[in-house]
């Protein structure tokens, strides 16, 4: 622990030592500090206790820009987590810009659920709790926008994978899965080695008009989550003479998946009506259909979504409703096959904008179960915040939302903006 | 992240009041009036830089810093902004078209932590911009039949003659009951602006204080709002004002809002 926290304090003074240089080169630095506390409303107990500092390095030029944005996070008293959440170069010309290095790309017209938005995987972490700014993980990629107009055509190559972070065992927001015997893990087959073969590409076109922005998407990319295949291992019982489960031997891998889908908003009489959708064509489901060798069976499988944003007074309104559908299901699937969720939220800005209230929450129709987000925000100066707010998990225990009752939870974010 | 949903921009608003058409005003009507106000030279293009300090009624002050460009394209007026400060809201940016005929304005935000543009709605007339006393009505292009105008009076303030002219919208759910705007009759830039809030009683006064003829357009560089009724204010002062700098209309794009400046 002691080594570890070294290295990382050594790598603290490298971006210290790079932030004193890079203002040698009159870069644009900005960036917040954040000390971040939450009490678990079950036990009491500090459900996180985090310090974060946020350097954004910038320059940028008629032709040329570059951007490093390190973070560092300090949990409790003495564990260290330093991330380049971005590191890239820019290169414009008059119809099309390179971006080249590790970035977050962020696509579709949804908040808060990721259906064409699957370029940059996900950080879970600590579960959909993140600002939505900092859930995503930067993938290290080649993008190039082509401009046509008020439309564009994106095209990106990531030459090295970056699956979905999970929470590590002993986190609160790790789920122990359940498996029916004793599991032997094998993760030979979870890397993927970096090759032109093993390439990730995404194509987007986008356009932005005066009645209606949409966006049109396909990818040849790797499942952000592996997909765990399964042996069972059985024994004769001597009593019955009948096989008996005794273990099972999982294997974990990343499939390839093709996507295909898009995104449009526009506006009707003040509403903002948005709508994206994706279809994946193969994707990797458990099943308990003994036909199926490795427990897994490739279906293809819909996720999409529509929106409304509006004004109730001063209020600001926005409500999703997801749906995500198994084609072609089977009743031996382990998934459900059509799975609903809502997203609502309310935001009221008071006292010019110094003081903010907002609700937001992810209800799941299927399970009955929700998060429930409200907070209120202070700005106690212009670069100065206090927040406090709390994550409430509701409903059936067997739910995306309701598995972690026991995490609910207030916390406070007090945040200085540079 | 503040609310920086906006309207038009800023600068048109203030030059929509601040013309000076050649023609002098005889036996006008208030419609008349207005519609020279409205009316004027505004130039193809102009950049500036836009200040604006948000004063309590102790005197503590909040400012914002802005980047704004803007280009009459005919039938579409296109703006864009690039918000500088506060530090939470920097290279925020925000591109609003208006058309010239009923078609509402389009309305898009770039969040740079999201990295996302988002269209919005532009239908908040009535919500203040950033906290200021301004609404985004307040700053965006009023069209001349939104709203009833009658000549009150002839008036005399800080030595200019001026027309006194009421307007009264002709929606009735709009957020004042009436305004009265004094035009400065030499040159029709309107001086000053009264806001009657729904009970009728005065709400804001807006007091131009500065104004400058910049490659032969008249800009108001320096106004102030103030609300009577709360005793807070804010001050709008424009900087670096360019005009017919040729600007390219591909400035108006998502592209652009996503590099900022």
């Amino acid at each position: 622990m002691r080594d570890k926290m070294r290295t990382k304090g050594f790598i603290l003074i490298l971006l210290l030592i790079a932030s004193q240089y890079t203002m040698a080169q009159n870069p644009d630095i900005s960036g917040f500090a954040r000390s971040y506390e939450g009490v678990l409303l079950k036990t009491g107990n500090f459900g996180i206790v985090q310090q974060t500092l946020n350097l954004n390095f910038e320059k940028r030029g008629g032709k040329v820009a570059f951007k490093a944005n390190p973070m560092v996070f300090l949990y409790n008293a003495d564990s260290l987590d330093v991330r380049m959440r971005e590191l890239y170069m820019d290169m414009y010309f008059d119809n099309f810009d390179i971006r080249i290095g590790k970035q977050q790309v962020v696509w579709g017209k949804a908040d808060g659920v990721f259906i064409t938005d699957i370029v940059s995987p996900l950080n879970l972490t600590e579960f959909l709790l993140p600002d939505f700014d900092e859930i995503r993980t930067g993938v290290i990629a080649t993008k190039v926008n082509y401009y046509l107009g008020n439309s564009t055509l994106e095209a990106i190559w990531i030459p090295v994978f970056t699956p979905t972070e999970k929470p590590p065992q002993g986190s609160i927001w790790y789920i122990q899965p359940d498996f029916p015997a004793p599991p032997t893990w094998d993760f030979s087959r979870e890397q993927i080695t970096p090759s032109l073969e093993s390439s990730e590409l995404f194509l987007k076109y986008t356009a932005l008009t005066s009645a209606i922005d949409f966006e049109f998407m396909g990818a040849y990319t790797w499942d952000d989550n592996p997909t765990l295949h399964v042996q069972k291992e059985f024994e004769l019982d001597p009593n019955s003479q009948q096989p008996v489960l005794t273990g099972l031997y999982i294997t974990p891998e990343h499939h390839r998946l093709a996507i295909a889908g898009g995104s449009f908003s526009s506006e009707i009489k003040g509403v903002i009506l948005r709508g994206e959708a994706a279809y994946y064509n193969g994707k990797y489901f458990l099943t308990e259909d003994p036909l199926e060798a490795d427990g897994n069976i490739q279906k293809n499988y819909l996720h999409y979504l529509v929106g409304l944003d509006f004004n109730l007074g001063a209020v600001k309104v926005s409500s999703q409703f997801i749906q995500q559908t198994i084609l072609n299901y089977d009743n031996y699937i382990q998934n459900e096959q059509t799975e609903n969720t809502m997203t609502f939220l309310a935001r009221y800005d008071m006292f010019r904008e110094t003081l903010h209230l907002e609700l937001f929450s992810y209800i799941g129709l299927s399970n009955s179960d929700a998060l429930i987000r409200p907070k209120i925000t202070y700005d106690f100066d212009d670069s100065f915040s206090i927040l406090l707010g709390s994550n409430i998990f509701v409903g059936d225990e067997g739910g995306r939302f309701g598995q972690y009752h026991d995490n609910s939870m207030i916390y406070t974010k007090i945040k200085y903006s540079f | 992240m503040k609310n920086i949903q906006i309207t038009t921009a800023i600068i048109a608003m203030i030059i929509a009041i601040g013309s000076i058409p050649e023609l002098k005003g005889q036996d006008l009507t208030g419609k008349q009036i207005i519609d020279k106000v409205y009316n004027r030279p505004t130039g193809d293009d102009q950049t500036s830089d836009l200040t604006m300090t948000l004063i309590n009624k102790s005197g503590a002050q909040r400012i914002r810093k802005i980047k704004q460009f803007t280009m009459d394209l005919g039938a579409v007026e296109k703006s864009i902004m690039f918000f500088l400060s506060p530090a939470d809201v920097k290279n925020t940016s925000f591109m609003n078209w208006t058309y010239d005929t009923d078609q509402g304005d389009d309305q898009w935000i770039y969040l740079p932590a999201l990295k996302k543009t988002k269209r919005i709605s532009s239908d908040s007339k009535s919500d203040y911009f950033m906290g200021s006393d301004f609404t985004y009505d307040d700053l965006g292009d009023r069209k001349l039949e939104d709203d009833t105008h009658k000549l009150l009076r002839e008036e005399t303030i800080d030595g200019k003659e001026c027309y006194v002219v009421e307007s009264i919208s002709i929606d009735e759910d709009y957020m004042y009951s009436k305004t009265l705007v004094w035009v400065d009759k030499s040159n029709f830039i309107g001086v000053k602006k009264e806001f009657y809030d729904e009970d009728e009683d005065l709400l804001k006064v807006l007091a131009i204080k500065e104004i400058e003829k910049i490659s032969g357009i008249w800009v108001i560089k320096n106004s102030e709002m103030k609300n009577v009724q709360k005793n807070h204010r804010t001050t709008i002062v424009l900087s670096n004002i360019q005009i017919n700098t040729g600007m390219s209309a591909s400035k108006f794009s998502e592209r652009m809002m996503m590099r900022g400046l």
